[in-house]
Order: C-alpha cells, then structure tokens, then sequence
C-alpha cells in the first residue's frame, strides 16, 4: 500500500528533492501534479517547501557581509614584484 | 616581451583597480588568501594577454572579465568536489521509505518571514550553519545569488548536469533546514 502511495504520490525524500528542482529548473506536468497532491496529504513537505524558499531569501540577504581586514597595499606591491619577474 | 608603455599601464592598473577586484573576488569566494590570489592570476593573466587588450572596452571591464572566469572555475572545483557525507545525509533524514524520520520531520516556524530575515540573531544563525557546510554544498546553496543565473546556465557554465545540481542543493537544503531549527527555534 505504502509503496502504490509512493508510486501516485512521491515519498518524502523525492518530493523534497522535486521541490528543490522546483525552484532551480522545472517541472514536467506529471511531477507538479504528484508533487501538489503529495503536499495536500503531507504538512512536513509543505512547511520544508516554505522554509526552503525562506532561507534562499536569508542567503540572497545575507549575501552583503563584512570583509576582514585586508591589506591591499601590501597586495598591489605583491602583484607589481610578480609581473616585474614575469617580464 | 613587454614594451615600457605597456608595463607602465599595468601598474597604474594594479594601483588602480586592485581594491575594487580584491572586494568582488572576496564576495564571489568568501575566502581572503583565495581572493588575494584570483586578484594576482587576473593581472598575470592581463600582463600575458596584453597584446589582445584592444582597448574597445575599459581596462576595468577587461580585468573584470579575467576574474570572472577565474571565479568559475573556483565554483567548478567546489561543486566537483566529493563529499564524505554525501551518501548517508538521506539516511539521517528518511527511513529506507523515503518517509521523515518523526524527530526530522519539518516543523511549522510560526515567524513572520520579513520579521525573520530582519532579525541579527537569525541572520548569525543562517550563517553558522551555512558555514557548517562542506563548502560544495555551501557554494551549491550559494550559487544562484553569487552568480545571478537560473539553474541551467549555471549547470552549462559549471559543465555538471542539472541533475546532478539540484540533488546536491538538495542535500544542503535538508541540512541546513535541520540546522536552523534545532539552533535557532529550539533554542
């Protein structure tokens, strides 16, 4: 039974993985209609589909972080000796 | 060999342009001594192929271009990377089923989304874990945002199947999901 279920409606682990194809690619027909109707049974994947589309949007806001201390002149000296020796 | 005026050029452009491409290469790599080092190649690089420099676009634009392929192949080699993980993360998530464990199954967050990427705490959270990582699945995660592109043509630019891509956000996904629940809502 569990298995005929799988089968029309995905298992969790294939409808997480079908969610993240969701949101990188594309769907064929057949996959958006066994994933909907295995979200309509299955309150885990629903919350997972949520919170997965809620941390790309953390990433995308996260993205501007602080730089660590950086010394660029002792940088732009480095890249000058190293094409001088390069010539 | 390199003429006079044009060793002058390349010097003027590492004073001038070397702050800018060491702040992009950090952002795209999240790394300093690697940053440092793309910085570095992209100039080797631009002393070897000066003659092709045209000057039809900036040196700016030019050097730019460099780095860029440069980060690619950073992204490549991450995403290429084999992860000891990689084969038993669905085991610690879904019985041999495919079903959730009970103690993994996603819980409701019961947050308001705007109040939560707004929130320091959470965004230190989202961070520790991104960092917990291997760094293949970090950069996987990352990439939509570091690059801009929808998922086929960072598969063509990387040379990996989608297949292959979407099976490792996948895993990034189950575990930082997981990540973020137990330290940030559990706690």
């Amino acid at each position: 039974m569990k298995k005929l279920m799988h089968i029309l409606f995905l298992s969790c682990l294939k409808a997480t993985e079908l969610i993240e194809k969701k949101l990188n690619f594309q769907l064929s027909w057949t996959e958006k209609m066994q994933l909907k109707a295995h979200k309509m049974m299955c309150d885990a994947c629903s919350n997972y589909e949520k919170q997965s589309i809620f941390i790309d949007k953390g990433i995308a806001a996260s993205k501007k972080m602080e730089f660590p201390e950086t010394d660029i002149e002792q940088l732009k000296e480095l890249i000058v000796q190293k094409l001088e020796n390069t010539e | 060999m390199m003429s006079l005026s044009k060793t002058i050029n390349l010097t003027e452009w590492v004073e001038t342009y070397t702050n800018e491409l060491y702040s992009w290469a950090f952002y795209k790599v999240s790394d300093a001594e690697l940053a440092k080092d793309l910085v570095q190649d992209t100039f080797l690089v631009a002393a070897e192929k000066i003659e092709t420099f045209k000057g039809e676009s900036s040196p700016k634009t030019w050097l730019f271009s460099i780095l860029n392929y440069k980060v690619i192949d950073v992204y490549r080699n991450r995403v290429k990377q084999p992860v000891s993980m990689d084969s038993n993360v669905f085991s610690s998530f879904f019985d041999g089923d495919g079903s959730w464990h009970l103690d993994k199954r996603p819980q409701n967050w019961q947050e308001e989304e705007q109040h939560l990427l707004d929130d320091a705490d959470f965004q230190d959270v989202l961070k520790k874990c991104l960092e917990a990582l291997p760094e293949k699945w970090n950069t996987a995660v990352k990439l939509k945002y570091l690059t801009e592109k929808n998922g086929k043509e960072i598969c063509q630019e990387l040379g990996i199947a989608a297949t292959n891509l979407w099976q490792i956000v996948h895993r990034a996904k189950l575990q930082l999901r997981d990540c973020i629940e137990n330290n940030w809502l559990k706690k």
